[in-house]
């Protein structure tokens, strides 16, 4: 029979609101930043009412927090804020599904041929380095006012940290993972399938998690330099009738996009590379 | 003794540093290993042990010398040879039974039969349970035992190991070493087994190979004639200590241990 005194089962786990309805006590003991966060949120915003109240600011220079939410609630319930959120998700999203697609393609071309990478380096390093909102209103130039060139300048955003971490991510391979595959005789296509791609993921997906919140900042931003509509667009008609609580309304929808886009990659994330720990993904 | 399976005569090699300077790993390595034998390597760290067995296994060429595997040279990697590395190597997004496989895949074989093969050589190394499981989920010797089936799935005829249990504890070091010697009893597999570890290559070896420091030379070939199956005790016997003891004073008097 062989020993194996050396298994260590993986012990049941029990997600934070099971643990925290069994013991609540012991669970705020070991982890008293869980209501701390929550606190900190109300603390400030309290704070902000009582200061904008007694201090009798106006409204134009700074809202309370209940004026915000007034206009937040007035502003979601006329679906005027919905049609702009659309326009800009949907610019966001499109343009972080084509530098995505993009950036792992490109990367993937670029990481196979040594000569390539040697020659394309100096311009991508130029190309990275080169604030690419700054392009933003020559493509309003080229690409009109419209859906268009916010896709593009959010894709253009967006492409560069995902086509980095894709290099990176192909080139570091363990070398023993690569002499296994050698050993074994292995081709080129069959060594890339087995070891390097999916070795590469969790640096890939360093990659989108900084695109997804990246291409919502090109979209604004192309909405600033040109738009008709869209929260870009909205938060500049706001400022024109000096309506600074219905900015503030806006910047929370914007917050709430980032945050759930973000979301949506992490539990993407978790399911695809399940197998990499947190500490082993490295972001750009 | 049984025919030789693999012939190593007059190996050398010398690396080219990137300073330009020459460095001899190994100088006239001359050995054979016979059908069905465990024969071990031992030698001080950096000694070029590595280097051998890399050139054994195709992955590195030779600078002079000849390797010869059942009669046919050999000239980079091949199906005939399974390599056990130092660490594991398993690739963490595969199960344990698909890390098995990889050599199935990679070098063609019928998934279906080799399957039943993989789940085998897991029951063998003791693993069987355990077949669905992520490397990160197993300890450093189950990871081991992973690879050591992994390195026989495709029906090898010759097992090169590389140091494979220096990473593990003493304990579960000994465990491994036992459960090596069934596992090798049970394939009936020919072994190069590179150690540091005296009494580890003794244990093991039908004979053991003394390697001097760089460049590597061939010292001296110990036969160790100790019954098998031999068991952790043996190594509290007079004979085991005489055997230990000549090894070490082959290496020790010259400063090549510390």
């Amino acid at each position: 029979m062989s020993v194996l005194e050396d298994a260590d089962a993986p012990v049941e786990r029990l997600s934070p609101l099971q643990e925290f309805c069994r013991a609540p006590g012991a669970f705020i003991r070991e982890r008293p930043h869980v209501p701390l966060v929550p606190l900190i949120l109300v603390v400030v915003v309290g704070a902000w009412e009582v200061i904008v109240r007694a201090g009798h600011l106006p409204d134009f220079l700074l809202p309370a927090p209940s004026a915000v939410g007034r206009a937040l609630a007035s502003g979601l319930s006329s679906r005027l804020y919905l049609e702009h959120f659309w326009i800009t998700f949907s610019e966001s999203l499109l343009g972080f599904l084509i530098a995505a697609a993009a950036g792992i393609a490109f990367g993937t071309v670029i990481a196979q041929f040594r000569l390539l990478e040697r020659t394309l380096y100096p311009y991508l390093v130029a190309l990275q380095t080169l604030p690419k909102i700054a392009i933003a209103p020559l493509l309003i130039v080229w690409l009109g006012f419209g859906f268009s060139s916010k896709v593009v300048i959010a894709a253009l955003v967006a492409f560069f940290p995902v086509l980095v971490n894709v290099i990176v991510g192909l080139k570091t391979v363990d070398a023993g993972k690569l002499d296994l595959m050698r050993s074994l005789d292995a081709s080129r296509w069959q060594t890339f399938r087995l070891v390097t791609f999916p070795n590469a993921l969790p640096f890939v997906f360093a990659g989108l998690d900084i695109a997804i919140v990246f291409c919502v900042l090109g979209a604004i931003v192309g909405e600033f330099v040109g738009s008709q509509r869209g929260l870009g667009n909205l938060i500049l008609q706001f400022h024109t009738s000096l309506d600074i609580a219905g900015m503030f309304a806006v910047l929370l929808l914007l917050a709430a996009l980032g945050v759930g886009l973000h979301l949506v990659i992490q539990t993407i994330q978790r399911r695809v590379i399940f197998w990499a720990q947190a500490d082993h993904v490295i972001g750009a | 003794m049984a025919a030789p399976l693999i012939v190593v005569s007059r190996l050398e090699k010398t690396y080219l540093t990137r300073a330009g300077s020459r460095i001899r790993a190994l100088a006239d390595v001359t050995l054979e290993v016979a059908d069905g034998e465990f024969v071990t390597v031992v030698g001080p760290s950096g000694c070029g042990k590595t280097t051998l067995l890399r050139i054994l296994g195709g992955l590195l060429p030779a600078s002079s010398g000849t390797v010869e595997l059942l009669g046919r040279r050999v000239t980079g990697p091949g199906r005939k040879v399974g390599m056990v590395f130092q660490d594991p190597v398993l690739l963490p997004w595969r199960t344990v039974l698909d890390n098995v496989m990889v050599p199935v895949i990679v070098l063609r074989l019928d998934r279906q039969l080799y399957r039943r093969r993989a789940l085998e050589l897991l029951a063998l190394v003791g693993l069987t349970g355990f077949e669905n499981r992520y490397p990160h989920e197993l300890s450093g010797g189950m990871r081991q035992r992973v690879s050591l089936a992994r390195a026989l799935v495709h029906d090898p005829a010759l097992l090169l190991m590389d140091e494979p249990f220096g990473a593990l504890d003493a304990m579960t070091r000994e465990a491994m070493n036992l459960e090596l010697q069934r596992i090798w009893r049970e394939s009936g597999k020919t072994v190069l087994f590179i150690t540091h570890s005296i009494p580890e290559a003794v244990f093991l070896g039908d004979r053991v190979v003394v390697m001097s420091p760089r460049p590597a030379r061939v010292v001296d070939m110990v036969t160790v004639d100790l019954p098998r199956p031999r068991d952790l005790d043996v190594m509290g016997s007079d004979s085991f200590g005489v055997y230990t003891r000549k090894i070490r004073q082959m290496l020790g008097p010259k400063g090549w241990l510390e």
